[in-house]
């Protein structure tokens, strides 16, 4: 709380009350190597950033997602989003989860697949709250179950839905 | 005292102070120059009607400025943006909750049809909101200007009175 | 007081249990929400004891619609996820193909979309600046702000035909050149602008009223916003400097000098400032971006007409007027893409909002909720 708001003394009343933090140091675009998670012991790709738009990606075991989430958390990075793909013709479900760093350029995204027919992964709302409306988002348009997630009910879709429209052989 | 046989001459004595109409037509002006929209944005039409509302359209030459956010003291809904199956029954909530008399302004293609949103085997939009309620006049745009909400209000008020008050703005 | 009006006093503010509660339904149509939110509040007398926001009122199948119309068919309809920045919205999708489809885009064209892009998040910090105050309950700076915003509309009326959902970018380049009329109208516009943005902060920040309403409420830490994934104004008003367009540059912007305004207070007064300082630097950039505006083509020569990406997942990322934008394509080879993934900062913008809202007064918290800018169908898409 700002119990006395200061005097607003002549041009820029503001500086005194709230002057902007120092401009933290930011990394020209360059890619971010040697790779800054290179010992985290996540067997991380390097990623043309000019063609694909992120610069690390791994494919992990579906068991896998949360460790990794918490070794990218120790790292200070955010979750961006959760996303899911629809592989019907292979039967399995994609699910992608995407991190940004704040200081560096530096865009990671773990994939993982499971099952088609049985489409369940732990949830990370564990590690990030704000996974909690991506998942339940994902679970939304593909029908894939987050384990141990506080609360799956309809997001965006109506609160009695059952149906997941983003599956691939979904009809209206 | 005998009572006059004829009070026509008596009606031509007082006519330059006294006039006579339709007690309708006289409520009916009475609405029609002083229309309470409901404050009730949706989506990208919204931002046109609060453009209509603010400085450079300013809706209070036409009298249709007292936007109202509670639906029992508004008398016409600007219905301004796409309506879904989830917003649907709110909608028609607020609707029955309009005292009558009341009226219906579809702004925009989304709520006159679905607009961009509509295409085979989708889940969402409800394909204009005339299947909810009656709706009086239709203003196409995707959004509509500002003007063109405007010339749906005179519309409106043309609808109520019978005659339009302003001149038609005819293009070169 | 007496013993049974102490509830009213709030136990949760003061970290008891409530003694009583209520449950307070705010919306889906309520003018503070700004469109179709709808928050079930959880209330102890006038403190919340948990505000959960209920979204899907405006779900309008954007992504859904991705998968089933070409690259070209689809990209009118990323000017309306969300309208108030639909310049930059675009830019993203466009960034995104022309990303996978190695399309180069002419220096010319780069350079007149940041100057767009940057005059539309101008556009759209003013009909933010207009609806806060709104909210906090004055209602005449809406009415100098869209007296201001009318005049960039009508700059990019005339280059793009639309008012509030432009398709100006192209797949490698810009559907039509800038005038010179334009480029007048525009630095007239920049010239106009600046002691317009003195008198504001004559009007509204300095304001002690407005300031004792903002100081203090909302605090949103670094760590909070990290963990949501809040970005733009949000992430910036709580004292780190990130922003798209220094982290991960696209476009022209690596040309130009600007500074990133960050404030450390993490309070909706800081998230202001940083919004009203924004519109500054923005004015920077165009000013710029007029000065070096390069000669030549504003179109890529040979765009196939029927567009094809190779097989892989191609993201781009731009930095909205609310925060970080991001495309996903995923491509099968085909016309249609697989899959169209849409990041948008509202969703995690609001996504904190349970948090942080904890223990706040109602009215407080809507203060809180304006100064995270929220469009709905950005959340709900």
């Amino acid at each position: 709380m700002n119990p006395a708001v200061p005097e607003i003394p002549g041009d820029s009343p503001l500086k005194a009350a709230q002057a902007p933090a120092e401009q933290a140091a930011v990394t020209p675009a360059v890619a971010p190597w040697p790779n800054p998670l290179a010992h985290l012991q996540i067997p991380f790709r390097a990623v043309d950033y000019e063609v694909k738009g992120y610069h690390l990606e791994v494919t992990v075991a579906p068991g896998e997602v949360v460790a990794v989430a918490t070794q990218l958390d120790k790292e200070g990075l955010a979750l961006d989003t959760i996303t899911g793909v629809d592989w019907m013709a292979e039967g399995q479900m994609e699910v992608v989860y995407d991190y940004f760093h704040l200081a560096k350029p530096l865009r990671v995204v773990v994939r993982t697949r499971i099952p088609r027919d049985k489409p369940e992964i732990d949830t990370i709302s564990g590690v990030f709250p704000g996974a909690n409306w991506h998942e339940r988002e994902t679970h939304d348009f593909f029908g894939i179950k987050f384990l141990g997630h506080p609360d799956l009910t309809p997001f965006l879709l109506p609160e009695d839905a059952t149906y997941h429209p983003l599956r691939k052989d979904f009809v209206a | 005292m005998e009572a006059p046989e004829d009070n026509s001459q008596l009606l031509k004595d007082c006519s330059p102070y006294v006039k006579f109409a339709k007690l309708d037509e006289l409520l009916a002006l009475g609405r029609a120059n002083s229309l309470w929209p409901l404050t009730f944005g949706l989506a990208c039409c919204a931002i046109e009607m609060m453009a209509a509302g603010a400085s450079r359209f300013d809706l209070a030459r036409f009298g249709a400025e007292v936007f109202r956010p509670s639906p029992r003291q508004a008398d016409v809904m600007i219905v301004a943006g796409t309506v879904n199956k989830k917003m649907a029954a709110a909608i028609k909530t607020l609707y029955d909750q309009m005292p009558e008399p009341k009226w219906v302004i579809a702004m925009g293609n989304c709520a006159i049809s679905g607009g961009p949103f509509v295409f085979p085997g989708q889940y969402a939009v409800i394909e204009g909101v005339d299947k909810l309620f009656p709706v009086d006049v239709f203003i196409p745009g995707c959004p509509p200007r500002p003007e063109a909400l405007i010339e749906g209000l005179l519309k409106l008020e043309e609808k109520l009175t019978g005659k339009r008050r302003w001149p038609v703005v005819k293009p070169e | 007081m007496t013993e049974k009006a102490d509830f009213l006093t709030g136990d949760v503010a003061a970290g008891q249990p409530p003694r009583e509660t209520f449950v307070l339904n705010l919306g889906p149509q309520h003018p503070a929400t700004h469109g179709v939110l709808r928050v079930k509040m959880t209330m102890d007398g006038e403190y919340i004891v948990r505000a959960e926001p209920v979204c899907g009122y405006i779900h309008r199948m954007q992504e859904k619609m991705g998968e089933n119309r070409t690259y070209a068919q689809f990209l009118p309809n990323t000017s309306r996820i969300d309208y108030l920045s639909a310049m930059t919205y675009t830019h993203a999708f466009v960034g995104a193909v022309e990303r996978a489809a190695k399309i180069p885009v002419p220096p010319r064209a780069e350079y007149i979309r940041v100057i767009t892009s940057e005059l539309n998040r101008i556009s759209s910090h003013l009909v933010w600046w207009g609806a806060f105050l709104l909210d906090l309950g004055g209602f005449t700076p809406l009415l100098y702000a869209f007296d201001d915003r009318e005049k960039i509309l009508d700059l990019l009326e005339a280059i793009t035909g639309a008012r509030l959902t432009y398709c100006y970018y192209r797949f490698g380049g810009l559907c039509n050149d800038v005038d010179d009329s334009f480029i007048k109208g525009t630095r007239e516009f920049v010239a106009h602008m600046r002691p317009r943005l003195k008198m504001y902060r004559g009007l509204v920040t300095e304001n002690i009223i407005f300031r004792k309403r903002l100081e203090g409420i909302g605090p949103i830490s670094q760590e909070m916003c990290r963990k949501y994934g809040a970005t733009g104004p949000v992430i910036r008003g709580s004292g780190v400097s990130y922003d798209v367009r220094r982290v991960e540059p696209y476009s022209a912007y690596p040309e130009f000098d600007f500074e990133i305004p960050t404030f450390p207070g993490g309070d909706s007064m800081a998230r202001y400032l940083v919004r009203m300082e924004e519109m500054v630097q923005s004015l920077r950039i165009i000013e710029q971006a007029l000065d070096k505006l390069p000669a030549g083509p504003v179109m890529a020569d040979k765009v196939p007409r029927v567009l094809k990406l190779p097989a892989g997942d191609y993201c781009y990322a731009v930095e909205a007027a609310r925060g970080r934008f991001a495309v996903r394509i995923v491509s099968d080879n085909k016309e249609i893409p697989y899959r169209v993934k849409l990041r948008t900062p509202s969703l995690s913008n609001l996504s904190l909002f349970e948090e942080a809202s904890k223990g706040m007064l109602l009215p407080d918290a809507l203060a809180l909720m304006g100064s995270l800018d929220l469009v709905i169908p950005d959340i709900d898409r």
